[in-house]
């Protein structure tokens, strides 16, 4: 267990970016500017469309993308908690009063309530396009080394904006391990965050503030050290980052083709 | 805390645009108010930056119950801040969520808009408190309870105006089905609030130069 993870379940930012530093897979040596192309793809191809042998489609080619990056994939499966709960707490509680075919239904303060099979193909379907949307994601962090993130970074954004991501991401480490450290003060003394929130709150945020202000206190020195190194408020990432080769603009021309084709003749594309 | 927790694909690409389009121009307007001002102090940025590690950091350590829940600390962002800075910092905690999958990619115009709102209602209001009640902790508290409010409200409102993929429900069953969710994110609030006006009060008798101010006894 690294020192930034903070449970199993969330992605942990030190090995993703160990993978992405010491990776040397094929999909490591593609363009940044393609993978982040097909990201905006992706996005939008299940954006549009509700088809679910499309989405299944979909999701084991990046699975099997992300598999062939070397990528772990059973760490892949504990870090797709958090989107899994999101789906299921908002759209789960939504997908009970679908009109369908009763599966199941039980009586709740005197109504009666029903999950029928359009519910369930409701929450299967935006469970799909969860697990879509962060399988790639990881793999686009996970086969993209920091120095080309920071330099599309950098591009993409105006100025501040660029500086406040480049230098966030930089103290990320830092006040995730702070905290990590933290919640495991809080179990080692016999506390869960529900039992600590509840008898200890005040105790509880003098801590969270504590932790505020010692990474406050670090960026600042962080701040001081840069100053004394000619910071001035710019923070350049002028690192040259590969332009899409031929092939990574064929890829992604007939990725855009195919979705223009799915678009207009496949059923269950009404995500307009 | 009022953050939506839909994945990509949940709502129709016109939707997606609107919220993206509404987003970037109040970004858009931040970024204008901070270039038009005397030149952004770089410890500011510092301070930004440090808050946008912070609140991802505290972003991730859900609460488990109701499938989990967490604190956002926006209004926090905002108090510490303002609102300009702000709203660069809640757009970047949305872009690195994303990034790992707390809450889609497509979802974070929607998203910013109901941080934005927290950040807004929760900076102007902490500042106006001021003039009511010199307690760290009566503002704080009251203003990021205020804050978390609105954001919730339009958070609804998002949801309720865009409709999810494939939900035939009409706003009023939708609305219904969003009842619990709003109820547990007002309780959580409440909590959100109580820690606020708690970090805030530690902050006034620590560092008040955090929080723009000077040494000061505050009052409780």
């Amino acid at each position: 267990m690294s020192a930034t993870m903070i449970s199993q379940h969330i992605p942990d930012l030190d090995l993703i970016t160990s993978y992405a530093e010491r990776q040397d897979s094929f999909f490591s040596r593609v363009s940044p500017w393609t993978k982040l192309g097909g990201l905006v793809l992706v996005i939008l191809l299940i954006t549009v469309t509700r088809n679910l042998e499309i989405c299944s489609t979909l999701y084991v080619a990046i699975l099997a993308m992300y598999y062939l990056a070397g990528l772990p994939v059973k760490k892949l499966f504990a870090w797709y908690s958090l989107p899994v709960i999101f789906v299921l707490s908002l759209v789960g509680l939504l997908a009970w009063s679908e009109p369908g075919t009763p599966i199941f239904s039980c009586a709740v303060t005197g109504v009666t309530i029903a999950l029928t099979d359009n519910g369930v193909l409701l929450i299967f379907t935006l469970l799909l396009k969860a697990l879509i949307s962060v399988t790639y994601s990881l793999f686009f962090l996970m086969t993209t080394k920091y120095e080309h993130f920071a330099g599309m970074i950098s591009r993409i954004f105006p100025s501040p904006l660029d500086q406040i991501f480049l230098m966030a991401y930089r103290f990320l480490f830092l006040t995730l391990a702070m905290t990590g450290a933290m919640l495991k003060a809080v179990r080692s003394r016999g506390g869960g965050l529900v039992h600590s929130t509840r008898v200890q709150g005040r105790i509880f945020a003098e801590v969270f503030a504590l932790v505020f202000i010692r990474s406050f206190e670090r960026a600042e020195r962080v701040h001081k050290a840069m100053i004394a190194r000619g910071y001035r408020g710019t923070f350049g990432a002028g690192t040259a980052i590969p332009r899409p080769g031929l092939s990574g603009y064929g890829v992604l021309g007939a990725f855009s083709l195919a979705i223009a084709v799915i678009v207009w003749m496949v059923p269950n594309t009404g995500g307009w | 805390m009022a953050h939506i927790h839909l994945e990509d694909g949940s709502f129709s690409l016109v939707w997606v645009i609107v919220w993206w389009t509404a987003a970037i121009i109040l970004i858009g307007i931040s970024l204008y108010l901070l270039r038009s001002g005397k030149k952004t102090d770089s410890r500011k940025i510092t301070i930004a930056a440090f808050c946008t590690a912070a609140a991802f950091a505290i972003f991730q350590v859900s609460i488990p119950v109701f499938g989990g829940v967490h604190l956002n600390l926006t209004p926090l962002i905002g108090i510490l801040t303002g609102p300009a800075i702000g709203s660069l910092v809640v757009l970047i905690i949305n872009i690195l969520s994303a990034a790992i999958g707390h809450g889609g990619w497509s979802m974070i115009g929607a998203n910013t808009l109901v941080n934005i709102t927290e950040v807004l209602v929760a900076s102007s209001l902490f500042s106006l408190l001021g003039k009511i009640t010199q307690s760290p902790f009566a503002r704080a508290a009251t203003a990021t309870f205020a804050g978390l409010v609105c954001g919730n409200i339009v958070m609804v409102g998002i949801i309720l105006v865009s409709g999810v993929q494939g939900v035939t429900q009409s706003p009023t069953q939708i609305l219904a089905g969003l009842s619990l969710i709003v109820a547990i994110n007002l309780a959580v609030a409440a909590l959100e609030a109580m820690v606020t006006g708690f970090v805030v009060t530690f902050l006034y008798r620590v560092r008040p130069d955090i929080l723009g101010g000077k040494q000061e006894n505050p009052g409780r």
